[in-house]
């Protein structure tokens, strides 16, 4: 008897950007009268630089190989292929350095299966989480929660049970559950890869918060750019309402718990989570004043717990395994382990959760390998468009929570984008403002005109006619923009300015 | 080519109030549904490729609202569109992964292949440009969305090699 071959092509974004489906394509009518033969599309292992990253199992033997810029267009029989692949050193992507120095736990799954089979979920503890939460109780669970020292992940750092403590103590018939899936930061996607790559976990980890603060229904809110990611949430939901896991009495229990998938139309604001409120119910993306918070008078005025797509996921993980598995890491605002985005001029980029406290120089060279294009390395910008700009000589900084604060910077949503010394620094702190005046709600004015005003003043340093009194000006709108916008969009863009004009004054003035 | 306006053409000549109709009972699923009118446009769009001043009346009067409510609404979103687009909708990123790798400059260079601006559409409506920032692809920058297609460590010869094997597969069509 022929041996069984399962081939795995993933089925993910980055993955299809650089010729995965067609390799599927190829590979699919290649198979057609090959009964021992199945193709798997798989999610991404989030090494990006490997992809299209082709695996093959036989015997419970699983290697893979890159097939980036390969062109199997040619070949005329899998067994080709086959030969091909054999004789491409197929290795093992769990025994490579990059995979084996991280701590995946919310990421435990991504790569592995395909993403929508469910039984493959249950086989790796899914659903696990909602039983255990479902037998200690509400309470209980946002104790668990609470000790697992689990902050948000979506920028902010917020207490996770503090919030979900607040929304459940209220008394109200509706209360809402809402997932903050507009990744809107530049340099960001770990978001992306969970729902794209195990959207189960997502959906469970909502399931599990919804139970907790006693909510009925949730809505993701998905920004419109990511449309792969809305398939997987689609086909996921579609599914689990089959399986009994959402709609009425999940799990047998008394417990009653709908997800309606909503698509934002292309404003990042809608990510700040009042604006995403303001969409949610169909109005134009205007960031809301707080208070009243939103675990108060949120969505339609009724209590909401509005949480980023990774503080979902954790909940199961943290459910499923205990509140060890996170509390075990780190101190401080910097508990449990972080998904970091390497990306950018970066050789190896991709996803990588580790533990808080990894340094900047660990992080690109250690995983990342050195710039892309092989000149010297001269900043990263940590966080998003709102972040600092670093030069190398702190690149022996740990990235905690609190060490960016203490750079008056933010950890954001964990994406670090590398540059070269190519890079000219004075327009990056242009388009700095230049994206807050294009992306701004313009309820406050700070924001609304300091950044147009932010883009004119920087534009005079690039063009050398700046006078001695317009740096003087500039501090003082960054001052203001700070102090006085409604929301972090105004409220942070001087950040990434401020920190050229600290770390880089020489490029900043032409 | 023409798809925005397919969905009355393809029947032959539809009256406007057939039109109407057509837009009314695309709206109606969502009209009872909390916050609809986003998910109603998006759905408007996808049918008739951009949303004219006929479908704006039709959302104003399902909804209940007035036409300013919509149009409010409408012009708040980037992805939402008062007129036709291009049937390729290039959006080239522009945010701090792909400026690291050189997105400026493959901007510059589609600029000037299409002669066209930002948010410009090609007088045969087949090419629509735009900027955006951030398509989640940021380890493989820089990246370009056709469509509903990403393309990563994009360069012009892939953008336009991509757009000659789409138009002529759907040639022989």
């Amino acid at each position: 008897m022929t041996d069984q071959i399962k081939i795995y092509i993933p089925k993910e974004t980055s993955a299809c950007s650089v010729g995965s489906d067609l390799i599927a394509e190829k590979i699919n009518l290649l198979t057609q009268d090959h009964k021992h033969i199945s193709i798997v599309r798989n999610g991404s292992w989030g090494a990006f630089w490997l992809e299209p990253f082709v695996e093959i199992e036989i015997n419970s033997k699983r290697t893979g190989s890159s097939y980036l810029n390969k062109d199997i267009s040619q070949l005329s029989s899998i067994e080709e292929f086959l030969d091909d692949f054999n004789k491409s050193k197929p290795f093992n992507i769990l025994e490579t350095e990059f995979i084996k120095q991280q701590t995946r736990l919310v990421f435990s799954r991504i790569g592995l299966h395909d993403p929508l089979d469910l039984d493959e979920y249950f086989n790796s503890g899914g659903y696990k989480g909602l039983e255990n939460s479902f037998e200690i109780g509400q309470q209980k669970t946002i104790d668990e929660i609470k000790k697992s020292g689990l902050n948000g992940r979506g920028g902010a750092a917020f207490p996770t049970a503090i919030k979900m403590q607040t929304v459940f103590d209220q008394e109200a018939r509706t209360k809402y559950v809402a997932c903050n899936a507009d990744e809107g930061d530049g340099g960001t996607f770990s978001d992306r890869l969970i729902m794209e790559c195990d959207p189960y976990s997502l959906i469970e980890g909502m399931t599990i918060a919804a139970y907790a603060v006693g909510a009925s229904h949730g809505y993701i809110y998905l920004r419109s750019e990511y449309p792969l990611a809305k398939y997987f949430l689609t086909e996921a939901i579609q599914k689990l309402k089959s399986r009994n896991l959402l709609g009425k009495n999940i799990l047998g229990k008394n417990f009653t718990f709908d997800i309606e998938l909503r698509i934002g139309a292309g404003s990042y604001v809608c990510g700040e989570e009042t604006a995403m409120m303001e969409s949610i119910e169909g109005k134009r993306g205007l960031v809301r004043s707080k208070p009243p918070l939103p675990a108060i008078k949120g969505l339609f005025n009724k209590p909401t717990l509005i949480n980023n797509v990774i503080t979902l996921a954790s909940l199961s993980a943290i459910l499923m395994q205990g509140k060890d598995i996170f509390s075990q890491f780190g101190s401080g605002k910097s508990i449990g382990t972080m998904p970091f985005q390497l990306c950018g001029n970066i050789k190896q980029g991709g996803l990588i959760e580790v533990p808080f406290g990894i340094t900047l120089n660990e992080m690109i060279y250690d995983f990342g390998a050195g710039t892309f294009n092989e000149k010297p390395l001269h900043a990263v910008q940590i966080g998003g468009p709102l972040g600092i700009y670093l030069p190398t000589h702190l690149f022996d900084t740990p990235l905690t929570v609190e060490s960016l604060i203490d750079l008056k910077g933010s950890l954001g949503h964990g994406g670090i984008i590398v540059f070269d010394d190519s890079t000219n620094m004075t327009l990056q702190a242009k388009f700095a403002m230049d994206f807050c005046q294009k992306e701004s709600c313009g309820k406050c004015t700070p924001c609304r005109i300091g950044s147009v005003r932010g883009v004119e003043l920087i534009d005079k340093i690039y063009n050398g006619t700046a006078l001695k009194t317009d740096m003087i000006l500039l501090e003082e709108l960054c001052e203001t923009m700070e102090t006085t916008s409604l929301c972090a969009m105004g409220g942070m863009t001087p950040n990434p300015v401020r920190s050229i004009i600290k770390y880089f004054p020489n490029e900043m003035m032409n | 080519m023409f798809t925005a306006w397919t969905g009355v053409l393809k029947n032959g000549h539809q009256t406007i109030d057939n039109f109407k109709l057509n837009i009314r009972q695309i709206i109606q699923p969502f009209v009872t549904v909390k916050g609809g009118l986003i998910p109603a446009l998006h759905k408007v769009q996808k049918e008739f490729g951009f949303l004219s001043k006929e479908s704006i009346k039709t959302l104003a009067k399902s909804f209940n609202i007035s036409d300013a409510e919509v149009i409010d609404v409408i012009t708040y979103y980037d992805d939402f569109k008062l007129e036709k687009q291009g049937e390729y909708i290039i959006k080239v990123c522009q945010a701090e992964a792909c400026q690291s790798l050189g997105c400026r400059e493959l901007w510059e260079t589609l600029r000037s292949h299409f002669q066209l601006e930002q948010d410009e559409t090609s007088n045969d409506y087949m090419v629509t440009l735009k900027e955006v920032f951030c398509l989640g692809n940021c380890a493989l920058s820089p990246s370009v969305m056709i469509n509903k297609d990403v393309i990563g460590r994009a360069n012009s010869e892939k953008i336009l090699s991509y757009l000659s094997t789409r138009q002529n597969n759907s040639k022989n069509d």
